[in-house]
């Protein structure tokens, strides 16, 4: 076993132990820590795959800002621990048949799928890196990335018209 | 890389932006400092502006923004075709109409936010329809969805509403976290996120049918969300009940076409000539939705619940016309959207109407309702029959298309289901028909309880009937552009 | 170098236990997180696809993803925070006012 694939096995290890973690976790600032430490690993499997500049938005933006903002509603509203669930009757029925499916999609891609078994050659040293994502984002895709910005917008305008104290009825 | 067509190709999201941002500049300056001294109409002006730039984006997209032979633009994420101009004018028409409903509705109407999210969905919903890239499909889908998710819960003083939005929400991000997966299963498979080119990757290798198949299903499950076929409509009864009127009824119309433009878009260009016959996948779904809509509706006391029912059932009939996989059938299915767009908003508009002078959506509230409001009572008239598929009016000529299309491509049996369904909802129509008509108010004299109809739900629903009426007698013209917009798939 | 398709199995394997978390729990608060994990687990099978095919594709996809997963977030903790300012309580099965 080659360093690398140790490596591969050990933070896999993590990142699947984590997300049980934060499935299985009673309480909710646990859950949101141990997915802070599976967006994390996620991280690390970025820079592996020739993705720094990825590496780094995942963690500046999902471990950084969007946990955060997780972990200030839970204190705000202060329900760190929550009773115990209980499913709905469809709900089970419905996780198994999309696990099935699933499972049957990775397996046929672990186990026959030419492309994605056996060795891929290395890319150029500038593969992924902020200038080039850079560049695509201002050449090719110019228009979603325009998109993003109403997207943006209008999560703000959103999440102000939904936080705002009312006084006095409909009034601002 | 910049000529006069990439521009045309996004002029109508282009100008909804623009109205966007002025909205926003100006709507401040409107506010009134003192409810009380009658700033009514100067707090509506939102809405005016709001709903009279759509109209104006409307018309000047139809004299300028015409698409020639379809083209690909903006390093192909966007298809400038028929199809894509047909529906984002369907959006922009629906979402003019929705402003106005909006606009004297107590607790969203006097906010100039609410017409924003409105306008950005709208943005969404337009891209979605002229989408040509897996990653600009994705975004557009959730530019869609982010700002509805807000406006259902818009009402906070409302627990219905904050509710029906978290539960949208969830659904939504749920079944579009799924359909993301489905995405990228897509890309690796292929190499390419371009649908063209994913359909030309499907023409030469072929994926084997049980991939393929799972494939498909992860993707229906996220379009099946937006036009709530059967097994992932759980939510829209909840939410069109807990959403304010004018919104649900921009859901059940608007965002259901949206999701229909991308299911043609998807199936007929990328899974055009794949292993798996997806046809009887939907054929399948089509039935079960049909039925299962229907027979929920039955049962029905509160009228948004009943229409909510009845959405999800004409999702099954509009899905007959993508299961024939034929121009015939595109066609059909872009003509049904059209009458039932102009039809259930028209349905919405009377629930805005009534509701906010009686409070309540129960069909009790509509006892007598010929006698309070003739006028209301025969919009409501034509709305229903219309829903139910009666001549003369476009929800029949719709119907007849849609069951020709299933004839034509041999679906028999289905269309069978559907003459059946269409059965069972014609009687729940006439039986909301009924209480308007038939039954009187309790010991009380309905003339001297009349519905007041405010200035912007006139002009809507003057505009919606005359729609429906002209949709079902002099339908040439539309079915034309119905073609022309199915052309573009084959 | 690892294969693409242990990467491809690990996301398979992080999506269903996200796909799960939504499916089995009812706190609001982690069902959104099993969400967010859902989308990690699909960005990480696009970026492993991307290392395949080496078009940048796949990490402008990525990127996009991340935007609307932060703004998909940002309007759905208002949303808990409007629904706990009306209710005081964010279990879901309290959610019983409107009936399925």
């Amino acid at each position: 076993m080659t360093p690398d694939l140790i490596a591969f096995f050990v933070l896999a290890l993590i990142a699947i132990a984590a997300a049980l973690g934060m499935l299985l976790g009673r309480n909710v600032v646990y859950s949101a820590l141990f997915l802070v430490l599976n967006f994390g690993t996620v991280a690390v499997f970025y820079i592996l795959l020739d993705a720094p500049f990825i590496a780094l938005t995942q963690v500046s933006v999902y471990a950084g800002a969007i946990m955060v903002l997780f972990l200030f509603v839970i204190m705000l509203l202060g329900t760190e621990t929550l009773p115990v669930s209980k499913a709905l009757p469809w709900q089970r029925p419905l996780a198994f048949v999309l696990a099935l499916i699933l499972a049957g999609e990775a397996g046929y891609l672990l186990f026959f799928r030419k492309v994605t078994s056996g060795t891929i050659p290395q890319p150029v040293q500038t593969f992924g890196s902020p200038q080039a994502v850079g560049q695509a984002l201002f050449n090719q895709y110019l228009l979603p990335f325009e998109v993003t910005s109403v997207l943006l917008l209008i999560a703000m305008v959103g999440a102000i018209v939904l936080t705002i104290k009312e006084k006095g009825g409909q009034g601002k | 890389m910049f000529t006069s067509t990439t521009f045309l190709s996004i002029l109508p999201e282009t100008l909804i932006l623009i109205l966007g941002v002025i909205l926003l500049i100006v709507e401040p300056f409107w506010k009134v400092k003192d409810p009380s001294s009658g700033g009514d109409e100067q707090r509506r002006n939102a809405g005016w502006l709001t709903a009279g730039g759509l109209f104006a984006v409307l018309v000047i997209s139809v004299l300028v923004g015409r698409p020639g032979d379809p083209t690909s633009t903006f390093g192909s994420s966007i298809r400038f075709d028929w199809l894509g101009f047909f529906f984002k004018m369907l959006f922009i028409f629906g979402a003019g109409i929705t402003a106005l409903l909006l606009m004297d509705h107590e607790k969203v109407g006097r906010r100039g936010e609410a017409y924003m999210l409105l306008l950005a969905s709208t943005i969404g919903m337009c891209l979605m329809a002229s989408a040509a890239d897996l990653i600009t499909l994705y975004l557009a889908i959730e530019t869609t969805s982010i700002p509805l998710y807000v406006l259902a819960g818009f009402m906070l003083t409302d627990e219905h509403s904050t509710e029906a939005g978290f539960k949208y929400l969830l659904f939504g991000a749920m079944t579009s976290a799924i359909m993301l997966y489905g995405f990228s299963l897509l890309y690796g498979f292929t190499g390419t996120t371009n649908l063209y080119a994913l359909a030309d990757a499907f023409k030469s290798g072929q994926l084997a049918a049980p991939v393929m198949f799972g494939l498909i299903v992860l993707i229906v499950v996220g379009l099946g969300f937006k036009v709530s076929v059967v097994p992932f409509h759980f939510w829209a009864p909840d939410v069109y009940e807990g959403a304010p009127t004018p919104v649900s009824g921009f859901l059940s119309t608007a965002s259901k076409a949206a999701g229909f433009a991308v299911i043609a878009r998807l199936f007929l260009v990328v899974f055009h000539d794949v292993a798996v016959d997806w046809a009887a996948v939907f054929a399948i779904l089509s039935a079960v939705t049909m039925t299962v809509g229907n027979l929920l509706a039955l049962p029905q006391k509160n009228l948004k619940r009943m229409l909510a029912y009845s959405s999800i059932a004409h999702a099954g009939y509009a899905m007959i016309g993508i299961v024939a996989v034929s121009k015939l059938g595109i066609t059909s299915v872009v003509f049904y959207l059209l009458a039932y767009i102009v039809t259930n908003l028209a349905a919405f508009g009377i629930v805005m109407t009534v509701g906010r002078v009686t409070g309540s959506d129960e069909y009790d509230a509509y006892r007598g309702l010929s006698r309070r409001s003739p006028w209301l009572a025969l919009v409501m008239l034509a709305a229903f029959l219309s829903l139910a598929g009666m001549p003369p009016f476009g929800g029949f000529i719709a119907k007849v298309l849609v069951f020709a299309a299933g004839i034509q491509a041999n679906y028999i049996w289905l269309v069978v289901i559907g003459i059946l369904n269409s059965i069972v909802g014609l009687y729940y129509y006439l039986n909301v028909l009924k209480y308007v008509y038939l039954f009187r108010m309790e010991k009380e004299d309905e003339e001297a309880h009349p519905i007041a109809v405010t200035r912007p739900y006139a002009i809507a629903l003057v505009v919606l009937v005359l729609g429906i009426i002209l949709l079902g007698t002099v339908f040439a013209p539309w079915f034309g552009f119905s073609n022309a917009a199915a052309m573009n798939l084959f | 170098m690892i294969p693409i398709n242990y990467y491809i199995a690990l996301s398979a394997i992080l999506f269903t236990i996200g796909a799960l978390g939504v499916l089995v729990r009812r706190n609001p608060l982690i069902i959104f997180m099993s969400i967010e994990l859902m989308l990690n687990a699909a960005n990480l099978a696009i970026v492993a696809f991307t290392r395949v095919y080496q078009i940048l594709e796949g990490q402008i996809f990525v990127f996009f993803v991340m935007t609307v997963a932060a703004a998909e977030v940002a309007v759905g903790l208002a949303l808990i925070v409007a629904i706990f300012r009306t209710k005081h309580s964010i279990n879901i099965d309290e959610m019983n006012n409107l009936k399925g």
